[in-house]
């Protein structure tokens, strides 16, 4: 019985997944057998820079593709600036997001002959800087940023024409990079881009990651924002893209937090109102969003969760201003600009116009721009190459670059990673798992987390809670409908990363909509260490894990949390009219933040406002509850 | 006789050669003709035209055409008045631009040399840990939980004696019985500190404290298959990719040596 069931959602996830299409992929995939179900979760960066993204290079990251992709498998490669690199554990999975505005221009400018830039006194005048010196490299990068925000940029680098020919010789080189790396079972490397779309300042940046192998995108090239700022211009290239080659591909919004309330607006790009056909579209496009990265985490905010007292993780720095400093955010914007807010939003919308625009699972990622994909607090690399790990100066360096206000090296997160539980390593595994939500979020450590609601769980089923969560459940990123008025029930566990931190607790938030069409939220404390000393308060509050953190040696107890949280959860509150999610949220003991490990490593008195003691976690993606019709 | 002379042709070189030599000896200025002529040809125009419709998207007038000329006139003459004086010497960016080009052109044969599979066996034969097929482990454990060593070594002791391992086996999410797999494998679930220890235990029965990030476990090794040269065709693609990355850092270092052997280098308060 338990067999067939498994074989029955083994069917359904073939037919959502096409994970059958393993058999007909082109890169030697077809070797690679899928397990029944996702039994093993892989590990990845989603977002990471190399020397053909403008900044990247101009920040003076000289590392390639192939470096990039040597250091993710866990080959120790020499970093920019000359610091060895090396991760303590190789990644299972890449995508390579060079910002695809201007891709490779920085490089061509500085390597062009000099005469064929004698008509523009614009390139020629950044190229002569950029040769000239580290300094003047910074200059240009931050001259960059400003002109792509405030739309000054010369025509020849902007002008989709004009860098047609440049980019197609470039992504046909990086195809082969990539395809040379994709070993289908063991490493996977995607093709993929950064869309910068970035008005007056305002982050609406997104990754575009490919299912397909370059043969079969052909002479696809990178969608640029300067070529469309709105992101349905993005979507209809998407689209375009599925059409002609059959291909399929993905958008992943990133760094919400400085987008000024616009990620997640209640209106479209122009201002009017969000229909039928937009929240149609932008659902199917964007099926996960980057949560957590290196320009701080987007979950929450305490001026949107004032119950929450873990809401202010990775805040500090970003909530100012917008991504180029330009204009300052309001509170009163964060609500477009936090994820848990947008998951709100979209119950609301899904009244509102009947469907959920804001339907998406949670990822993490770096978005370094080093081409190390580091999110490890004792071996960060930093987010450009002025800022390596032998950098001695800077957690304390302004980040003013093109920005009139300051941020400063220790605002910067040592995070994060993209946890997905499919099928195989393969990019067709890897890229359905994504497309079913069927991922997670961390800041860095590698816990594993599972995530299953349903109708039918009892208590005992925790203790076979993967096979029993996807026989008589959905797993995370999934739906539940029906239930004949029932609480729904969930399978929660999640298993410490052995190489890091103990956990705390694990927390399960509510959010719903009640009939007046207003959202709202709740976090339940539903698993925790010492749960035989530590008690939930009448407020639902819990003791708070003690901080075993000693500052001067960068180490804690693990002894203080648990190895493992297992548990049955049925919500309390239910009532089955109200659209609701949940999801997940895993948190470590304290630990040290990075600049801890520099003040060690260099001897350094970090001030009082630098941030030394963390609690890392992980944020499950959602699965929605609908009230059936 | 004379005319079999002047009809030869090493003659008619050093006739012209003294011919040169006596202008420069006449006029005292030591001008080199070659170095002032400056000849626009037909693939300068071209190059010209071609720049400017890449900027203006269409061809240039005759006017535009004839100012670019004149342009380009000017800085050939200025380029070389500058050499002339000397400035190339000492000036930052074309100092580093100069290193770039011959770093450029030092690396370009390294690319797209498929090697034969003969390259490619010697370079795994240079290299013959990095491509062995890992041992192989199958093994038992128990999670005891975060226990003392004295304790878990007792549960251990009893474990060999007989007991069940459902009597001290503490409830987590890892397989308690593991097949074939590799050091990176363990690593993956049970962290580094555990697979570093597995290669050192003694297969057959219940030893340990086997320690690991979520506390102590027991171990039995049922098996060990060990690890093995590995053929070509098993690492294909990584050898490939190593060979191809290592030849072109070796290229560039050896470009280098090439150059620094001619030159006598000394380095203040280095001998």
């Amino acid at each position: 019985m338990r067999k067939s069931l498994i074989l029955a959602v083994c069917t359904a996830a073939l037919a959502i997944s096409a994970c059958s299409k393993n058999t007909d992929g082109d890169d030697g995939s077809a070797q690679v057998v899928n397990t029944e179900y996702p039994e093993q979760v892989f590990w990845g960066d989603t977002h990471l820079h190399t020397d053909n993204s403008i900044d990247a290079f101009g920040f003076g990251n000289r590392l390639d593709a192939e470096a990039a992709l040597r250091f993710a498998r866990g080959e120790e490669v020499t970093a920019t600036k000359g610091a060895q690199a090396k991760l303590s554990r190789p990644l299972d999975f890449l995508v390579i997001a060079d910002h695809s505005d201007a891709m490779g221009a920085t490089k061509a400018i500085m390597e062009a002959p000099r005469i064929a830039l004698l008509t523009n006194k614009f390139l020629l005048r950044w190229h002569d800087m950029m040769n000239e010196s580290d300094e003047g490299s910074l200059r240009v990068t931050s001259e960059l940023i400003d002109g792509a925000a405030k739309g000054t940029l010369p025509e020849s680098l902007t002008d989709p024409e004009q860098t047609r020919e440049r980019t197609a010789d470039l992504w046909e080189k990086h195809g082969k990079t990539v395809d040379q790396y994709n070993e289908p079972g063991k490493f996977t490397a995607f093709m993929g881009f950064e869309y910068t779309s970035m008005p007056d300042g305002d982050n609406l940046h997104r990754v575009v990651m490919f299912r397909d192998s370059p043969k079969k995108m052909g002479d696809t090239i990178p969608f640029g924002a300067l070529a469309g700022q709105d992101p349905e211009k993005l979507w209809a290239y998407m689209a375009a893209y599925e059409k002609t080659t059959g291909g399929k591909v993905l958008a992943i919004p990133h760094n919400s937090n400085v987008s000024n309330g616009r990620m997640f607006a209640m209106n479209k790009y122009d201002g009017s109102p969000i229909d039928a056909a937009y929240v149609k579209t932008r659902a199917l496009r964007e099926p996960i969003v980057e949560v957590t990265q290196i320009k701080g985490d987007s979950e929450a905010h305490p001026f949107l969760s004032p119950n929450d007292e873990f809401a202010d993780f990775g805040v500090a720095g970003w909530d100012k201003c917008n991504l180029s400093c330009t204009k300052d955010m309001p509170p009163e914007s964060y609500a477009g600009s936090y994820v848990r807010e947008a998951l709100k939003r979209g119950l609301e919308l899904t009244l509102a116009v009947g469907a959920n625009p804001f339907k998406f699972g949670m990822i993490g990622s770096t978005d370094s721009h080093t081409s190390l994909a580091t999110a490890d607090e004792n071996n960060f690399f930093g987010k450009h190459s002025g800022n390596e790990a032998n950098n001695k100066g800077r957690v304390m360096a302004p980040q003013n670059l093109g920005t009139r206000e300051g941020r400063f090296g220790w605002h910067y997160l040592s995070s994060g990673y993209a946890a997905v539980w499919a099928t195989s390593n393969t990019r067709e595994a890897i890229f359905d798992a994504m497309m079913r939500r069927e991922v997670y979020a961390t800041t860095g450590p590698r816990m594993q987390v599972r995530f299953f609601g349903g109708f039918d769980f009892t208590a005992s089923d925790i203790a076979d809670l993967v096979k029993t969560g996807y026989t008589k459940g959905v797993p995370m990123g999934g739906d539940l409908s029906g239930g004949d008025g029932e609480a729904p029930k969930f399978l929660i566990s999640a298993l410490m990363d052995p190489e890091s931190a103990s956990l705390d607790r694990i927390q399960v938030i509510k959010g719903w909509v009640d009939a007046a069409g207003k959202s709202h939220e709740k976090i339940y404390n539903v698993s925790w260490s010492d749960a035989d000393t530590r008690k939930l308060g009448a407020n639902g509050k819990l003791t708070p894990v003690p901080n075993t953190v000693d500052l001067t040696k960068g180490t804690w107890d693990n002894a203080t949390g648990a190895p493992e949280l297992v548990t049955f959860w049925q919500d309390p509150d239910f009532n089955a009219a109200q659209n609701a999610f949940y999801y997940v949220r895993v948190l470590e003991i304290p630990t040290p933040t990075w600049p801890v490990y520099d003040a060690l490593k260099f001897r350094l008195t970090l001030p009082a406002e630098v941030i030394k003691i963390q609690q890392e976690r992980a944020y499950s993606s959602p699965i929605w509850y609908t009230p059936s019709a | 006789m004379l005319r079999k002379i002047i009809r030869e042709p090493l003659v008619h070189f050093l006739a012209g050669a003294l011919l040169i030599f006596a202008f420069f000896w006449a006029t005292g200025t030591g001008r080199d003709p070659a170095d002032y002529a400056i000849r626009i040809d037909e693939t300068d125009i071209d190059r010209l035209t071609t720049d400017w419709e890449r900027n203006f998207r269409r061809a240039p007038t005759q006017a535009e055409l004839d100012g670019l000329i004149d342009q380009e006139i000017a800085e050939e003459i200025y380029y070389r008045e500058a050499l002339r004086l000397g400035l190339d010497k000492n000036d930052p960016v074309i100092r580093r631009r100069l290193f770039t080009k011959m770093r450029f052109i030092d690396s370009e044969d390294a690319e797209n040399v498929p090697p034969t599979d003969a390259i490619l066996q010697q370079w795994m034969d240079e290299h013959p840990g990095k491509y062995a097929l890992p041992p192989l482990y199958d093994f038992e454990q128990i999670y005891l939980g975060q226990i003392g060593a004295t304790q878990a070594r007792a549960r251990i002791d009893q474990l060999n004696d007989g007991a069940r391992s459902a009597a001290f086996a503490q409830p987590i999410s890892l397989p308690s019985n593991v097949k074939a797999a590799t050091i990176e494998d363990v690593s993956r679930q049970f962290g580094d500190r555990f697979a570093g220890q597995l290669g050192r235990l003694e297969p057959g029965q219940w030893v340990g404290p086997v320690a690991s990030g979520f506390g102590v476990h027991a171990v039995k090794i049922t098996a060990r298959q060990p690890g093995r040269k590995a053929v070509l065709d098993d690492v294909r693609q990584r050898v490939t990719n190593d060979w191809h990355a290592s030849r072109q850092t070796a290229q560039k270092e050896k470009a280098l040596a090439r150059y620094r052997e001619q030159y006598e280098i000394t380095i203040a308060g280095r001998r």
